[in-house]
């Protein structure tokens, strides 16, 4: 303790080299003093078991759990909220729009053959953004509970390493702090790729933050990128009343992961519902200087341009982690070409105190795959072992009907040489999905010609997103085809389409 | 228990080469578990006992058992006794069957194999009783705990059996491997195939159970099947093997490769190689068409904040160092300074403002200034080099003054008197405002009242 209370002469630069005038400033000797005279510090540099700087789903996780675990542990978020990008702007803000503006689009659409007459339906989208920002801030302040409930230290503000175990925070609400980790995790998540020529101003040119939180439907709408953020949120606003476009550099929708098949399936029925794609094509340039914005696409392998006119152009193009800020020059770690946070299987930086989690390193960038990680960087770290199978992490798009899917894909398989049995099982025949007159999609499964061990799962379907639930059960034991057959499904439920998929896939499906 | 008793064997087999090195593959616990069955020999069931008869056998050749099973049941000329099991495993061959002959104490009567060993490759090992005379036994098989009428005969409670948790090999196994539960593939590096057969304690799968049920084959059958599944379960693939029905190393090349997909893939990582152009510069500085850093210098007098350590130094008889004052300072003149002009809302601030969460609409934000500082006490205004004084930080860091090629622009010169110091920050263009403001102020705190800084 007491030498905190000392100038570091050696280590603490007061002066700095010019280029290094903006860096937080970590420096020891300035915290000590500062809690005599000033307001609002965390705490002085006492030593915890764990930092975690990032207060997104990976960094709040293993915060709980480590508070769980018994360690002294204290998380850092710069938001001013916890939760980070999925409880903020990602997952849970899109989730609320996506569910209100399906209701609105079928209450529009979709009642009268059922019976329901309705009318003077109106959009209130104010109200909608209102229902969206109450639940965000309902499960934000609910990780803050969690927090105390489990003696996690939280700590706003930005922190950067001022060396290998300390952290300098500059404080949100003024000043600043230091903390001192035994162990440090690096949960600092993701930022929304920008799209080169295009200046996100979150109104005309939008990313999906900006998507969450528009305070009209525009008319025209561009999204570029079919990935899933992409054509959940076109789907939003197109439900909503917006023209959408999508443009999409490669021959599929819904991202690498999807199944070639089901990907076709879900552009169609997203067509019927109005949206439109381009796909195979490239966006050159856009400009936006103007009332409207102004993009530039051309066939990817070339060929006619063309010129498209949005109100609104939304940037899906992917995420890229973030780091910056962070300090990680000062204490040497590295990046890849694509910015992730090099690391080992257990999560270590070459530092092998310091680990990484969540978006800003290897692997999906999915909320439950940072959740996964941050528990078992825990475990690593109170145990000496965890475990994330990465073979079993499911995703899900959040259309209507949704699609989601888990394990390979046949593209991947082919590539891999693997012999396969495709089983497949359509929503029209499933008695459920037909009284609920909700029949788009079908129940893929994908198994071992010879063991039936089953490789992947690709469903399309309501409620798809929880289906898979049971598909990733299955291949967490290794599960057959035979087996998930063999299992009792209730009756009448969407997941009978489930069963009878694994049915066709080892023997012959009864229904169909 | 597990490790014990490979230890033991270990030692009973020091003279087989052959076994010697089973012995040393199963203790480094990486290979599968072939091979590795052990003799059990009539065991002394007092201090006194050198022989004793059969009189029967509780588990037939291929029953699986568990610790504390009775194996057998043993009679003396003073007793009949229980024979329990120590550790699980599996009944490889008896060799002296329930009959009227006595049999020696140390002689070989039956050998057991691991749970999950397989039975049809397993090598029987040679008989080594009269290796160390006496009672060798003790030390070459699971020391069976043995139950009298009166209890537990404590004599024979050998170490092991008191040392001991009560394990079984498989469990052990995985503790003792960590990641060995879940990772058949790594640990067979080299081996031919991930499986090995072992005792399923989950329920078996619907299809396997089916497939057995289908072939005749009993719950116990199950067990001697080599198993790929996670966690060592059974899958249909492994009995269709099993069965003949597809290539024998067939699932467990499955198992290894969907092993692999479990992992991050951390190959092939191309670390990325800092450009020249400083990236780790902060959000401010990286904006569109970098700015162009400007110096901007002020001349502070330091005379009061001299003077004040003086006093304090005198009054309290406690050394405060300058950087002491200059690091106050600079936290009182970071506050609520006028924002860049390249300062533009984060789609964060943007959303938080949304939200109402935001501060966007303050005019000023908290800055994050050091300044630099050349000349010292005594020293002139332009000397731009390292004036040796006092121990203290500054002095020390100063040393290695940074010579700033950039444009310099040293304000309100005039108002330098001595003893002086030029203060100086660097700042991207359309910072200056900033810049300035933080300079002014700190300049008002060090010059008027350093004093309010310490107490
Ligand atoms: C529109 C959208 C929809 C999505 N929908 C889904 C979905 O349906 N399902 C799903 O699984 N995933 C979804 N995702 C992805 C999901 O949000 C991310 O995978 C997840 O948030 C990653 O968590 P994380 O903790 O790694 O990073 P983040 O959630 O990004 O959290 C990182 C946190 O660290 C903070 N931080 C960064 N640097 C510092 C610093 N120096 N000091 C202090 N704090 C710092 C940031 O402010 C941030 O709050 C969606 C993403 C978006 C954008």
């Amino acid at each position: 303790m007491f030498k905190h209370l000392l100038p570091k002469a050696t280590s603490r630069p007061l002066l700095r080299p010019a280029s290094n005038t903006f860096r937080a400033s970590p420096s020891t000797f300035y915290l000590v003093d500062r809690s005599q005279y000033r307001r609002g510090y965390a705490t002085e540099a006492e030593e915890k078991d764990l930092v975690i700087i990032g207060g997104g789903v990976a960094g709040y996780v293993a915060a709980i759990k480590a508070g769980q675990a018994g360690l002294k542990v204290a998380c850092i978020e710069k938001r001013g909220t916890l939760g980070g990008t999925c409880l903020n702007v990602g997952c849970i803000p899109s989730k609320s729009l996506l569910n209100n503006s399906h209701l609105y689009h079928q209450i529009l659409h979709d009642t009268k053959n059922r019976g329901i007459d309705v009318e003077g339906v109106k959009l209130n989208l104010e109200q909608m953004m209102k229902a969206k920002d109450t639940s965000v801030a309902g499960l934000t302040k609910g990780v803050e509970f969690l927090f105390k409930k489990n003696n996690v230290e939280y700590i706003k503000g930005t922190g950067a390493f001022a060396d290998e175990h300390t952290i300098a925070v500059n404080l949100i609400d003024g000043g600043e702090t230091s903390v001192r980790g035994k162990n440090i995790i690096i949960a600092t998540g993701s930022e929304a790729t920008p799209f080169p020529g295009l200046n996100i101003d979150e109104k005309k040119v939008v990313t999906s933050t900006g998507a969450i939180a528009m305070t009209k439907v525009p008319k025209k709408m561009v999204v570029i990128g079919g990935g899933i953020i992409g054509l959940e949120m076109g789907s939003v606003w197109s439900r909503l009343g917006a023209e959408v476009t999508v443009v999409e550099f490669l021959g599929q929708i819904g991202g690498p992961g999807m199944d070639a098949e089901i990907s076709k399936a879900i552009q169609k029925t997203l067509q019927k519902q109005g949206m439109k794609f381009k796909l195979n094509t490239k966006v050159m340039s856009g400009d936006d200087s103007g009332e409207s914005v102004k993009i530039a696409v051309e066939a990817a392998k070339g060929g006619k341009e063309e010129t498209l006119d949005a109100d609104v152009v939304l940037v899906a193009i992917g995420r890229r982690p973030y780091t910056a800020g962070l300090g990680l020059e000062n204490i040497g770690l590295e990046t890849d070409n694509r910015g992730r946070l090099v690391i080992d299987q257990e999560y270590r930086t070459k530092l092998p105190h310091i680990r990484v989690i969540g978006d800003c390193t290897f692997g999906p960038m999915l909320a439950h795959k940072a959740e996964e990680e941050a528990v078992a960087a825990i475990e690593y770290i109170t145990k000496n072992y965890g475990h994330v199978n990465y073979g079993a992490i499911p995703s899900v798009m959040y259309t209507h009907p949704e699609v989601a899917w888990v394990g390979q894909n046949e593209a991947e398989l082919k590539e891999a040489g693997i012999k396969y049995k495709v089983g497949s099982f359509p929503f029209t025949a499933n008695s459920r999905a037909k009284t609920n007159l909700d029949t788009e999609g079908m129940v893929k499964f994908l198994c071992d010609a010879e063991t039936d061990r089953i490789l992947g799962i690709h469903i399309m379907g309501p409620n798809a997103g929880e289906m898979i639930a049971e598909g990733t059960l299955a291949l967490e034991y290794g599960a057959s085809a035979e087996d998930v057959a063999r299992t009792c499904h209730a009756h009448p439920t969407l997941a009978e389409a489930f069963k009878e998929a694994a049915m066709a896939t080892y023997d012959k499906a009864v229904h169909y | 228990m597990s490790s014990i008793a490979s230890t033991c064997r270990l030692t009973a087999r020091l003279a087989n080469s052959h076994l010697q090195r089973q012995a040393a593959r199963r203790g480094f616990r990486a290979a599968a578990v072939n091979n590795a069955a052990q003799n059990f020999t009539m065991p002394a069931l007092s201090p006194t006992m050198t022989e004793g008869k059969i009189a029967s056998w509780k588990v037939k050749e291929g029953d699986s058992f568990s610790a504390g099973d009775v194996l057998l049941e043993i009679e003396t000329d003073k007793a009949q006794m229980d024979v329990e099991a120590q550790d699980d495993g599996v009944m490889f061959k008896i060799f002296e069957q329930d009959s009227a002959n006595t049999v020696q104490v140390g002689k070989r009567i039956a050998v057991l194999a691991e749970p999950g060993d397989d039975l049809s490759s397993l090598e029987v090992p040679a008989e080594e009783s009269s290796a160390s005379g006496g009672q060798p036994a003790r030390k070459d098989r699971p020391t069976p705990q043995v139950e009298t009428a009166g209890g537990i005969d404590t004599t024979e409670s050998s170490p092991s059996a008191s040392e001991a948790p009560p394990s079984s090999k498989p469990n052990a196994d995985a503790a003792a491997g960590g990641a060995a539960d879940t990772t058949p593939a790594t640990q067979e590096k080299g081996g031919k195939s991930a499986g090995r057969a072992q005792k399923q304690k989950y329920p078996l799968y619907p299809s396997v159970q089916h497939l057995l049920h289908e072939k005749g084959l009993s719950k116990e059958d199950a067990d001697k099947i080599p198993a790929t599944g996670p966690g060592g379960r059974l899958l249909k693939g492994d009995v269709l093997a099993y069965l003949g029905r597809i290539a024998k190393d067939y699932p467990a090349e499955q198992s290894k490769r969907l092993e692999k997909l479990g992992h991050l893939d951390l190959s092939n990582i191309q670390i990325n190689v800092p450009k020249k152009v400083d990236t780790a510069k902060p959000a401010e500085a990286a904006k569109p068409a970098p700015p162009v850093d400007v110096e901007i210098a002020l001349p502070i007098s330091l005379t009061a904040v001299i003077a004040t350590q003086k006093r304090v130094q005198d009054t309290l008889g406690i050394n405060l160092p300058l950087s002491t004052f200059i690091a106050r300072a600079s936290e009182l003149a970071n506050e609520e300074l006028p924002l860049s002009k390249n300062h533009k809302p984060t789609a964060d601030d943007l959303f938080n403002s949304v939200l109402g969460l935001d501060k966007v609409g303050a005019k000023t934000s908290r800055g994050n200034y050091m300044p630099q500082i050349i000349g010292f006490p005594e020293a002139p205004v332009a000397a731009r080099r390292a004036p040796a004084r006092k121990a203290d930080i500054i002095d020390l860091l100063s040393s290695k003054p940074a010579a700033p090629k950039k444009a310099s622009r040293v304000l309100g010169a005039a108002n330098a008197a001595a003893p002086h110091n030029v203060f100086s920050v660097t700042a991207p263009k359309g910072d200056e405002r900033r810049a300035q403001t933080y300079l002014e102020r700190m300049k008002l705190v060090l010059e008027a009242e350093p004093g309010r800084l310490v107490l």
